[in-house]
């Protein structure tokens, strides 16, 4: 079993000419963790993560957490404004391009060991071809699901 | 022993160069400096560790450690924002009370850690103020290095000079200490003129300060209180250090192995935050001037000063008051004060003896802690809040700090100047 077995197709992607309005629309319809961003041929040069959204809301020294407990704060400064300037930012200044990907072939325990050990929390591993061109996504879930079915029919 | 002499001059001014050119690992660059000495024959190995002073190395890592488990419990961020909210919420008491707390902690603990904690809750507060924070930071900046030189264990030249002289936690408060709340004034009056009058808000920004609940920022009470029993009775024993016959490395790990007792904390986790470059740097250090020791260059140099002074006590104390003040705002001022502390031992015999020379160690300690504040790179807190600065979007320059700074360091050791020669040079 194999990375293209369990990876979900047809994802919803975004293009680095899309305003960051759109990707916000896009994700507060589509129930989805993160979303791809890639160029005219399809190829990936990044993800937006909810996680990412919010590290450009909060201050910096926040968000890279030198003060990570704020709950001595009633209200973070300008907290609202912040918020509306997210829109009118572009795609590229909020992209993650430290993003996980494997290739279609990737056994499924590779892309579960990948999930257990990258060095910041991933939320999904991109499934790409040679030429960084996006075939699927896959969520822990749809690892963990293929592997608990996987073990049932060995039985 | 002329050849050694060379090699080991050589070697010296090497590693100055490389440590001021700043591009690889200080650390490293010191260990290569050792390495190269014993290599070539200058030192053997026993006299290279017989040069490594680890009275220094071991208060140093036994307050790395504390530190680390302390600021666990949030204290720090609670003290920065009982300041503000000391301060009303007015920006420029806010200022003022950053300052004094700033001080007070960087004399009990290392000046990067405290403006590593401290300086955050300054941007929220600026930010919530909607004013500048670089007034503030610069301010910080000064009172962690002001609020160092008081005490044996605030800055690491007085570890090293109280560590090679025999001088208590006691002697630097008595002797440096008393100078300190006046040079720390003399930094915020005029900076009241530079920045006070531009800082007005309005009732409603102040109380947006005022709401903020401090003892939120308290994330482990029980820890807090197991340090604060650690801290008081390692502080206490550093104040009773004469009476008690304790080296301060003692005290220190003594007390950090206390504090990993009772906390249970991982002693392996903790140890992975000590500055370990700061270590491995000291002991390079030592070793490379214990070289310049052993080939007699230090005395020499010493016979040399006494020459030029002619054994005058005053003229001694101010040349190396201000000579340290201006060499550690552009250098290092660890490297800077192990050289000079061999040099002043070495004319110690010349001018009446070790109890004669005090005050010339007051003046090292002085000029070297004080002079840290004089340029950006003067000291490693300006360096790091300058970094903080940049991350936050509020990046200051070399020079913008430097032409701020550099007269407000002056001052400070104006009025050192005064002091030393009011209390030890007049009669």
């Amino acid at each position: 079993m194999n990375a293209s077995n369990i990876m979900t197709t047809g994802v919803v992607t975004l293009r680095r000419t899309n305003t960051m309005l759109d990707a916000i629309k896009l994700i507060s319809v589509k129930q989805i963790r993160q979303v791809p961003v890639v160029d005219e041929n399809n190829k990936v040069i990044g993800v937006i993560t909810p996680r990412k959204l919010m590290q450009a809301i909060l201050p910096p020294y926040v968000a890279d957490g030198t003060i990570a407990d704020v709950r001595f704060a009633p209200e973070l400064p300008e907290f609202v404004e912040k918020i509306d300037s997210l829109a009118s930012k572009s795609i590229d200044d909020i992209l993650d391009r430290e993003f996980v990907s494997v290739g279609p072939e990737t056994h499924s325990m590779e892309v579960a060991a990948l999930f257990v050990n990258a060095k910041k929390p991933v939320e999904s591993i991109l499934v790409v071809d040679d030429g960084k061109r996006l075939l699927g996504i896959i969520s822990p879930w749809d690892v963990f699901k293929r592997l608990w079915e996987y073990s049932g029919k060995k039985k | 022993m002329e050849a050694k002499l060379i090699i080991a001059v050589v070697v010296f001014i090497a590693v100055y160069g490389l440590l001021i050119w700043d591009k690889i690992n200080r650390a490293v660059v010191a260990l290569l400096g050792a390495g190269a000495l014993v290599v070539l024959g200058v030192l053997n190995q026993e006299a290279a560790v017989h040069g490594i002073d680890f009275n220094t190395l071991g208060l140093l890592v036994a307050m790395m450690a504390i530190v680390t488990i302390c600021q666990k419990t949030g204290m720090f961020q609670y003290l920065a924002i009982r300041a503000a909210k000391a301060a009303k919420g007015d920006p420029w008491m806010i200022l003022v009370s950053l300052s004094v707390v700033t001080a007070l902690v960087s004399a009990l603990l290392d000046n990067v850690t405290t403006v590593l904690l401290t300086v955050p809750i300054t941007f929220l507060l600026t930010d919530e103020l909607k004013i500048e924070p670089y007034p503030f930071l610069v301010a910080q900046i000064m009172s962690s290095n002001i609020g160092g030189t008081a005490t044996l264990i605030g800055d690491p030249p007085n570890i090293m000079i109280g560590s090679a002289v025999g001088l208590t936690f006691m002697d630097f408060v008595l002797n440096v200490g008393p100078i300190i709340p006046l040079v720390l004034i003399g930094m915020i009056v005029p900076m009241r003129f530079i920045y006070g009058r531009k800082m007005k808000v309005s009732d409603e920004t102040r109380n947006r300060i005022m709401q903020f609940n401090e003892s939120e920022a308290i994330t482990d009470r029980a820890l807090l209180k197991k340090c604060l029993v650690v801290l008081a009775v390692v502080i206490g024993a550093f104040i009773f250090q004469k009476p008690l016959h304790l080296e301060a490395a003692t005290i220190g790990l003594f007390g950090a192995a206390v504090m990993f007792l009772i906390t249970g904390d991982d002693l392996h986790h903790v140890m992975e935050k000590a500055e370990w470059t700061t270590i491995f740097f000291f002991m390079g250090l030592f070793v490379i001037v214990h070289s310049l020791v052993e080939v007699g260059l230090i005395k020499s140099l010493a016979e040399k000063t006494l020459e030029l002074t002619g054994g005058d006590m005053k003229v001694t104390g101010m040349t190396i008051l201000w000579v340290s003040a201006v060499a550690s705002a552009f250098i290092d001022n660890i490297p800077f004060v192990a050289t000079m502390i061999p040099l002043i031992k070495g004319m110690a015999p010349a001018m009446g003896g070790p109890d004669a020379v005090m005050p010339l160690w007051w003046a090292l300690s002085l000029g070297a802690c004080l002079g840290g504040n004089g340029t950006l790179i003067g000291a490693s807190a300006n360096v790091v809040v300058a970094g903080m600065a940049h991350k936050n979007g509020h990046a200051f320059s070399f020079m913008k700090f430097t032409l701020l700074a550099f007269p407000l360091m002056l001052i400070s050791i104006v009025i050192s100047a005064v002091y030393m020669y009011l209390r030890y040079f007049m009669y």
